[in-house]
């Protein structure tokens, strides 16, 4: 049924650039905190409106941290469970700067291309 | 059962089952794994106002314990083959990674052709005893062979008592030569293409599936 495939098309597109996108949200996220993963979750929500699942996030942090992006540690909390942190590492630090300036050349010339469909609609 | 001996019972049905789909991972990894993922859980349910739809939520959102750890498996799996001289560990890696992509197409055609290459002179190494006069490496006018030869009298073999230990270094240049070249593709991947697309799947999108049955 075309309209069902034009759909599913769609979805899988916005599903390509949700997994371009995390891992430079991610970097963002605790570019300025140490964070645990509860928190880089709610990070992404309030502030980017970019909502992923804990089930795809807790791995990618994994393999942040197996490629030597970010580092991570135990804290015991002073009520409650022990949490695990993450912050960035200098080759973290790097890998966010270059993903941000890439996004900053490139997001603003797609905007400028989208202009008029978005204005056409309203 | 009170609702809390529910909520623990649940958690502790998802952990177990998470622990054995995680399988083969080394023990400390998979120790970490469990601990952050029972963290997240009491944190998140903490703050609902019912414990038991609480958990429910974060388990979906989670995703089954088998879809979890084939995540972890498919994220850390790249990164660990890259680090390892083993060519199953590496041939099997890129058989998973050529479903994602051209890059782990092009990774797997390499390891098959470099890995066949390895084995069919190993092969011909260890029959030449038995069939002397047949496996050499043959230059004729079909051009050339190493290995088995149809028709040996059209053709003239150039290495004599020289194959085995040639064509042994050669196996073991292209295994090597193979491996290394498996093992710098993989770490000079894009990162973040592990993870089909289709896995990014927003958190609204996950709360519209039926709760995950757990069996107490």
């Amino acid at each position: 049924m075309p309209s069902n495939a034009n759909g599913d098309r769609g979805q899988n597109w916005e599903a390509q650039l949700r997994k371009g996108c995390l891992e430079m949200a991610i970097l963002a996220t605790l570019w300025q905190s140490r964070l645990y993963g509860l928190e880089i979750l709610r990070a992404l929500s309030e502030k980017s409106r970019l909502e992923v699942a804990e089930g795809t996030l807790y791995p990618i942090l994994s393999r942040l941290k197996a490629e030597g992006l970010l580092e991570s540690e135990w804290v015991e909390a002073e009520a409650g469970h022990p949490r695990k942190y993450y912050w960035l590492t200098a080759p973290g630090r790097r890998r966010a700067r270059e993903m941000a300036g890439a996004w900053n050349e490139f997001a603003p010339k797609l905007t400028v291309l989208v202009e008029p469909i978005a204005a056409g609609r309203s | 059962m009170t609702s809390q001996a529910l909520v623990d019972g649940r958690i502790e049905t998802y952990l177990n089952r998470l622990g054995s789909a995680l399988g083969g991972l080394a023990p400390e990894y998979k120790d970490d794994i469990l601990r952050e993922i029972r963290t997240h859980i009491m944190d998140s349910a903490e703050h609902s106002a019912d414990p038991v739809g609480g958990i429910d939520r974060v388990l979906r959102l989670l995703g089954t314990p088998e879809e979890l750890a084939a995540r972890y498996s498919a994220e850390c799996q790249l990164e660990r083959a890259s680090r390892s001289f083993s060519p199953w560990v590496l041939l099997r890696t890129c058989w998973q990674w050529a479903r994602l992509g051209i890059r782990g197409t092009l990774a797997f055609l390499v390891a098959m052709f470099g890995y066949s290459l390895a084995l069919g002179f190993t092969l011909a190494v260890f029959l030449k005893p038995f069939l002397p006069s047949q496996i050499g490496m043959w230059i004729g006018p079909q051009g050339l062979n190493i290995g088995l030869e149809a028709h040996p009298e059209q053709m003239h073999e150039v290495l004599g008592n020289y194959f085995v230990p040639v064509i042994a270094a050669a196996a073991f240049l292209a295994a090597i030569t193979t491996t290394q070249l498996l093992r710098w593709m993989m770490r000079k991947r894009a990162p973040g293409l592990v993870v089909p697309a289709a896995d990014f799947v927003a958190a609204a999108e996950i709360e519209k599936t039926p709760a995950i049955k757990l069996r107490s």
